[in-house]
């Protein structure tokens, strides 16, 4: 065997071995993309899985309780029901109607205990339409949150 | 206008179509008129791609509303600085910017000294190839001058997101990374076909090369800064694809810069570096097609279009000719390539780390393409985030730096052990020292130990080798230290540009160890008057107040800040209402200290005087940017300095 080949040999053992060392951290390390429908229907069958799911926001769910941090909520998908979320944590940016949330956690009797809470906008770096706008209904929320 | 923007983009289809044809008659018939009528088709490719581009900047910065574009990104009372960096906020302004680049680039390139070089038609036919593509799709799906169907009294505006000094220089820069890497594999691919076998493509590219590595590490650092004061963003590193699509190519560039070196002086690992390189390109248009395309979940994600497709296509071709190219080669290249003589040598060395990078790259790639990958085998979308990459990433770069740390002290050809172990033992000695302080003072955490006490004996060695050299030549020349220590580096740029990038991404390390291992959150609501304690810090919150800037409503906290008992100040988070946007959209404070960062963010209201805030002590964030300004400056000191290093007498202090 020429030096050459056997380095090569050499480099090639370690890179399985660290190869084996990823694969195998795989399942561990990732979380399931789980829809709505699924995941209240079959409850037991997920139970202890991390698992990540998204939906449409129901805004008059939401109770904030500003003095233990903690945010409760519902998600919900057209057509479909929807799951209660508990997430101990304070509200993300653009938490409002009609925003896509995606939430990562665990199923917890019933209700899904986030621990990673996020919003994402149909078109992230898009404006909306100026027809939807409305300043004064901005001047109003600003308002009233300052009182 | 708009006549004026659409003809200059039927014009660059025309032009670069007509180009290429003419280099290709060129290169069939050996006429040099040809060749000669290709160049000034370059040129005029860089005019028109000038002119559209400050076309674009004009309608932009002059609010012309009756372009879609500029309705789209900006509005009336946006600042002017990001009116015209709207130009990359969209789809079709960031293909105009890697167009205008990649004109610049050619043009450069067949008007540079080397251009009777014979290798020049085929390299400026590559980059042709490119220019046409950018072109046609500007074209027929990005057209930046479309215009609205009815004037809009004022335009949609830029995202709160984008409205940041990072928007300036992140695009841009990583632009810049992106685009000049289709030079060094455009002289790559030139070369295979020529059948030129020699390293002549790889000393014309060194700088080419280095200068887009450099841009790409600028544009990660940026990137890593804004996406730190971007509440959304999941703070400097998230392990998002966007993110890892542009770290890709980074790591196989440096696995590239280090590769060459080897071609360069032993003449080894020729298909090695071919494949690297073509690779390197591959994966810059894999991850414009990741992020145009939403077929991940990414919180940088651009809006869906139908952009991916195009790249993706494109993408395929220039991988298919490529290995065809150098399939077609492949006896021809390893017919002349040199073995390496010894395991413990500088070349084998180079060789691990090489292979530590790609398999860096291909884990990242595997994370990034997992859920794509678990769907289709078991129809369950799998998301591999952070953790995975933390578990598998953590070994990898530890294994790495501790290779950077051994690596400086093994000579080439062959080291020997001995003179190794003398020169290594004083940086080991460092780090064990490191470890034994931190374990002492109480520092939790074995992995993030392990990896600061490799990191100090990394930075170490590198210290010892500039130590050395410095001694060396004072013994010769009897300098002062400082003379003797700017004479050194001078003399030898590369080597000790080289170093300094290496002791910057062991300053880098430090603070991502630390800052990710170490950091704390506290998040509380509190009354007016009371305060917040986090580590060593005491914030006191005073009053939430209101005003306006730019049109904006803006709500501000005032919050003083007392460290270790002393007053230092306040913070001011802040909400901003913007006049465009529905949300309201959260503007961090950050207080920096040379050791840790204070991270405040104005969470909510629930009246004026009670208020809840998250506040977050990162250790040794401001060391992450420290390390990146150095690795920017090594990289272009052995930019601006380094000569082939053919001419240089292999110069390791180490060897006999």
């Amino acid at each position: 065997m020429s030096q050459n080949k056997k380095i090569i040999t050499g480099l090639a053992m370690g890179v399985a071995a660290i190869l084996i060392m990823f694969f195998s951290t795989m399942p561990a390390a990732g979380s399931k993309e789980i829809t709505i429908d699924d995941l209240v229907n079959n409850q037991e069958k997920f139970k202890g899985d991390y698992v990540m799911t998204q939906g449409l926001l129901n805004k008059d769910s939401i109770k904030w309780n500003a003095d233990k941090i903690e945010l409760e909520f519902e998600i919900f998908n057209e057509g479909e029901g929807s799951l209660p979320i508990f997430y101990r944590g304070v509200k993300p940016d653009n938490f409002t109607d009609d925003v896509i949330v995606i939430v990562e956690g665990f199923m917890q009797d019933g209700i899904f205990e986030a621990e990673k809470v996020q919003t994402k906008c149909p078109s992230k770096y898009e404006g909306e339409d100026m027809e939807n706008y409305d300043g004064e209904m901005h001047k109003k929320m600003f308002n009233d949150k300052m009182e | 206008m708009y006549l004026i923007g659409n003809i200059a983009l039927v014009l660059g289809v025309v032009i670069s179509l007509y180009s290429l044809a003419a280099n290709i008659i060129g290169i069939r018939t050996g006429d040099r008129k040809w060749l000669e009528s290709a160049r000034g088709g370059v040129l005029s490719l860089v005019f028109i791609a000038a002119v559209a581009s400050f076309l674009l900047f004009y309608i932009l910065g002059t609010s012309q509303f009756q372009f879609s574009y500029v309705a789209a990104y900006t509005s009336q009372n946006l600042p002017m600085v990001y009116k015209l960096t709207a130009f990359w906020a969209g789809n079709a302004g960031s293909l105009m910017l890697w167009t205008v680049l990649l004109c610049i680039y050619a043009g450069m390139i067949v008007f540079s000294k080397e251009k009777r070089n014979p290798m020049i038609p085929y390299v400026s036919s590559v980059l042709l190839i490119n220019i046409l593509f950018f072109f046609t799709v500007m074209l027929i799906n990005g057209n930046p001058f479309e215009m609205t169907d009815k004037i809009p009294a004022d335009g949609k505006g830029l995202n709160p997101m984008l409205q940041n000094p990072g928007m300036i220089l992140h695009p841009v820069t990583l632009f810049m990374g992106y685009v000049g890497l289709a030079v060094p594999f455009a002289f790559a691919i030139a070369a295979l076909i020529m059948k030129r076998m020699d390293a002549e493509w790889i000393k014309l590219t060194r700088r080419w090369t280095l200068t887009a590595w450099l841009f790409l590490t600028l544009g990660n650092i940026i990137g890593a800064w804004w996406a730190y004061v971007e509440l959304g963003w999941g703070g400097y590193w998230a392990w998002d694809p966007v993110e890892n699509a542009s770290f890709l190519p980074w790591l196989t560039v440096s696995a590239f810069l280090h590769s060459v070196m080897i071609q360069e002086r032993k003449n080894m690992l020729k298909i090695w570096n071919v494949s690297l390189i073509i690779l390197s390109y591959i994966l810059t248009l894999f991850g414009t097609f990741l992020v145009r395309s939403g077929i991940l979940t990414s919180v940088h994600a651009f809006g869906d279009s139908n952009l991916g497709a195009y790249f993706l296509i494109f993408l395929a071709f220039m991988a298919m000719i490529s290995i065809y190219i150098v399939m077609t080669r492949y006896q021809l290249i390893k017919k002349d390539s040199n073995p390496i003589e010894s395991y413990f040598s500088k070349e084998s060395s180079f060789l691990l780390n090489n292979l530590i990078l790609v398999v860096a790259a291909f884990a990242v790639f595997w994370g990034t393409m997992y859920p794509l990958i678990s769907e289709s085998v078991t129809g369950t979308k799998v998301n591999v985030g952070a953790p995975y990459f933390d578990k598998v990433m953590a070994p990898i770069f530890l294994a790495l730096i501790l290779l950077m740390a051994v690596c400086p002290l093994i000579a080439w050809q062959k080291a020997a052990f001995d003179k190794f172990i003398k020169s290594a033992i004083v940086p080991l000695l460092m780090g064990l020292a490191t470890a034994f302080l931190l374990l002492a003072a109480g520092v939790k955490g074995l992995y993030a130990i392990l990896g600061l006490a490799s990191t100090v004996f990394m930075f170490g060695t590198h210290v010892m080798e500039f130590v050395r050299g410095i001694h060396a030549r004072r013994k010769a020349t009897k300098e002062n230290v400082f003379r003797a220590a700017v004479r050194l580096t001078l003399k030898n740029q590369r080597r000790y540009g080289g170093y300094i990038v290496h002791m910057g991404i062991a300053v880098l390390t430090v603070g991502v160890i630390s800052s990710y291992a170490y950091s704390s959150e506290v998040m509380k609501t509190i009354n007016k008057g009371e305060s917040i304690t986090i580590g060593h810090y005491e914030l006191t919150f005073n009053g939430l107040s209101e005003t306006t800037r730019n049109n904006n409503g803006i709500v501000v906290a005032d919050v003083s800040v007392a460290y270790k008992g002393k007053a230092i100040g306040g913070v001011k988070p802040e909400k901003i209402f913007y006049e465009t946007w529905p949300e309201p959209s959260t503007e961090v404070a950050v207080k920096t200290h040379w050791a840790q960062d204070l991270y405040v963010v104005l969470s909510s209201w629930e009246t004026k005087d009670k208020v809840t805030f998250m506040v977050k002590v990162n250790p040794f964030v401001s060391w992450i940017w420290t390390g990146g300004i150095i690795v920017v400056i090594g990289s272009a000191f052995a930019l601006i300095g380094g000569r082939p290093a053919g001419r240089i007498q292999p110069t390791s202090v180490t060897k006999s």
